[in-house]
């Protein structure tokens, strides 16, 4: 498989405190990555070089080959879609027209029917057509969550970016987004793959091909899952005990209590 | 059932045939508006006529109409060569009438187009043209003019509105150097704003301090805003700039959703750049506020009143609501200002003041309706 995204010797400062540090990251097509980190770690910052909302202050983010610094907003927005924690707005349009947005790096003014064709896809792909022509600010968290991301699949883009998509949520929709995302990376007719912040461990390693673990801005294990969730690093990282059981090829992580109780 | 795309085709046609009929209705209005005034023998149907006579006459024989000074806002001598009644009536229409009733609808459709943009790339409902401090320039201008006798217009009967003009250009040209720290939010936009209306504000309290009472009543009379000074040239001169400014806005209007839907991040990622978009929102509307209030005076309501009621009548889509805010507006200030004139004719009451007394419950009522609906 193709490298898809190359993220090498990335840095990130702002003007009195360093965020990202020399990260080096490959991601390949039709692959599902989820960065793990506590708070602070730089899981945001990350997303946003990525998607140059953030300047890196030095490194190279290529997308195919493609050097992401060179390219114009709206090029980026043909391959990039980025789904923030979560979208409130003063002016909330109905969701069809939020969906229809993912279409304005291709459109020129005049929405096409092939732009209707896709807006109606991505909103059946996420079982959205019952809230079509509802107001945005009328749905609920989950609701609006699967609007932002079919927003995202309407640009058809080759990398989504998630930030923690689906911390606001409760357990079957958290399952549901990250179940939706594995079969739109699994897609193969699509080509594209997934970098997703998240906190719930049990989630990443259940849904994703690799795990992204970061400490302190820079990478302390990338791989996947049973590589990466060792009770070492997860020490190390979120400062708790735990112990990983391996059922039949799916991982359940056990948190025992926080490290400095035990020591104390 | 119909598939999700013809469900959205169909819903943007009823919104486009509801736009339809709100500028029908306005023109209705508008028609009304020009047979209404203290000549009681000049009817709607008169004017009509006279209007659409006189403007057959002007492109056959143009040279007895100009003869007439029609066009001419400066120096008219009546009695000279216009005697007969059907003249008077002309005069009344093309001097007195026409240009308000059309300084009206400008002014509703720019102001409330400005009010629309200006929400939109600012994320901020509260906003209004008045915010960003343009009008205090503007006023500030005027202020100087009528009080100092300081103009940097030399036109003798612009004196005033062309000073206004060039204040709030200062403004603007503020705006712009703003725009260039590419860390500049939506916030530091409307703080900056309210500063320049509080320093703008206390210099001219200190020029009316000074001033005689003859000089406070005129800046009085400026502040209240007024359709009655714009004569047909300002009319054509406004028109051309407010009809080239719309198709622009109507173009960022695909950025105006990003940006006013998921603020800067989102719109990054749906291909917007929100700094570069954001000044270039600001300096538009910002000249479309100082073009219609260097004419005008103060007139704030409609630019905050017109978008909100767009938005719930057609949505907050901006390829729908910046036309449908212009015709809004429009249609907000005709009807003020027809009321306002007619209501105690003679005495004309200026149309700042009638929108805020006759659109102000209107808005409430429409606000707290669609909130119950939610």
């Amino acid at each position: 498989m193709n490298t898809l995204l190359s993220v090498e010797n990335l840095s990130f400062s702002w003007p009195n405190r360093e965020v990202l540090q020399n990260l080096n990251i490959e991601i390949k097509s039709n692959e599902l990555v989820s960065i793990l980190g506590v708070n602070g770690a730089g899981k945001t910052t990350l997303l946003k070089c990525v998607n140059r909302i953030l300047k890196p202050s030095a490194g190279r983010v290529s997308l195919l080959a493609q050097d992401l610094s060179t390219m114009q907003t709206i090029d980026v927005a043909q391959r990039i879609a980025y789904v923030p924690q979560s979208v409130s707005t003063n002016f909330p349009m109905e969701v069809y027209d939020v969906v229809l947005l993912g279409r304005r790096p291709y459109i020129s003014w005049f929405v096409r029917d092939e732009d209707r064709e896709i807006v109606s896809e991505s909103l059946e792909f996420l079982d959205l057509e019952d809230f079509a022509f509802r107001r945005y600010d009328r749905l609920s968290g989950g609701e609006r969550q699967r609007v932002v991301l079919a927003k995202a699949l309407a640009q058809k883009p080759n990398l989504y970016l998630l930030d923690e998509p689906t911390s606001d949520l409760d357990l079957k929709n958290q399952v549901v987004i990250m179940k939706k995302m594995r079969e739109l990376v699994k897609d193969t007719d699509r080509n594209s793959s997934a970098l997703i912040a998240i906190h719930d461990i049990d989630i990443a390693a259940r849904f994703s091909d690799k795990i992204l673990l970061m400490h302190d801005g820079g990478i302390m294990a990338y791989g996947t899952p049973e590589e990466v969730l060792t009770p070492e690093n997860i020490a190390e990282v979120f400062g708790v005990e735990a112990e990983i059981l391996n059922k039949s090829g799916s991982l359940r992580i056990m948190i025992h209590g926080a490290l400095e109780k035990e020591t104390r | 059932m119909l598939s999700l795309s013809a469900l959205h085709q169909k819903q943007g046609k009823s919104q486009l045939v509801k736009m339809g009929l709100m500028s029908a209705v306005t023109v209705l209005v508008s028609i009304f508006a020009l047979g209404q005034g203290s000549s009681s023998n000049l009817d709607m149907w008169t004017t009509t006529q006279t209007i659409l006579r006189d403007i057959r006459a002007f492109v056959g024989l143009p040279d007895t109409l100009r003869a007439c000074g029609y066009f001419d806002g400066v120096a008219w001598n009546a009695g000279q060569t216009c005697t007969n009644a059907e003249d008077l009536q002309s005069q009344i229409i093309w001097r007195l009438r026409l240009p308000r009733v059309l300084m009206a609808i400008l002014g509703g459709v720019a102001l409330a187009t400005a009010g629309a943009l200006m929400q939109g790339c600012l994320g901020n409902p509260l906003v209004s043209p008045l915010t960003l401090g343009v009008a205090s320039g503007a006023s500030l201008g005027a202020a100087l003019a009528i009080i100092v006798g300081f103009s940097l217009t030399t036109v003798g009967s612009l004196a005033i509105a062309g000073n206004a003009f060039v204040f709030s250009l200062i403004v603007v040209f503020i705006i712009i150097q703003l725009g260039r720290y590419r860390s500049v939010s939506a916030e530091s936009y409307i703080l900056v704003g309210i500063a320049i209306t509080f320093i703008a504000g206390a210099i001219v309290s200190t020029l009316t301090y000074f001033a005689t009472d003859a000089q406070l009543s005129q800046l009085a009379h400026w502040s209240f805003g007024s359709l009655a000074r714009p004569n047909m040239v300002v009319v054509a001169l406004v028109a051309t700039s407010t009809f080239t400014l719309f198709p622009t806005a109507m173009k960022w209007s695909w950025d105006l959703n990003a940006l006013s839907m998921g603020g800067d991040d989102f719109a990054v990622s749906t291909g917007v750049d929100p700094s570069s978009i954001r000044r270039n929102i600001l300096i538009l509307s910002a000249l479309l506020t100082s073009l219609i209030i260097a004419f005008t005076g103060m007139i704030g309501f409609v630019g905050l009143a017109a978008p909100h009621m767009s938005r719930i009548l057609i949505g907050n889509d901006y390829r729908k609501l910046l036309p449908a805010s212009a015709i809004c507006g429009a249609f907000l200030m005709l009807v003020a200002d027809t009321i306002g004139r007619t209501l105690f004719a003679p005495v004309v009451i200026p149309v700042g003041i009638m929108l805020a007394v006759i659109g102000g419950p209107v808005f409430m009522y429409l606000l707290l309706q669609s909130k119950g609906v939610r």
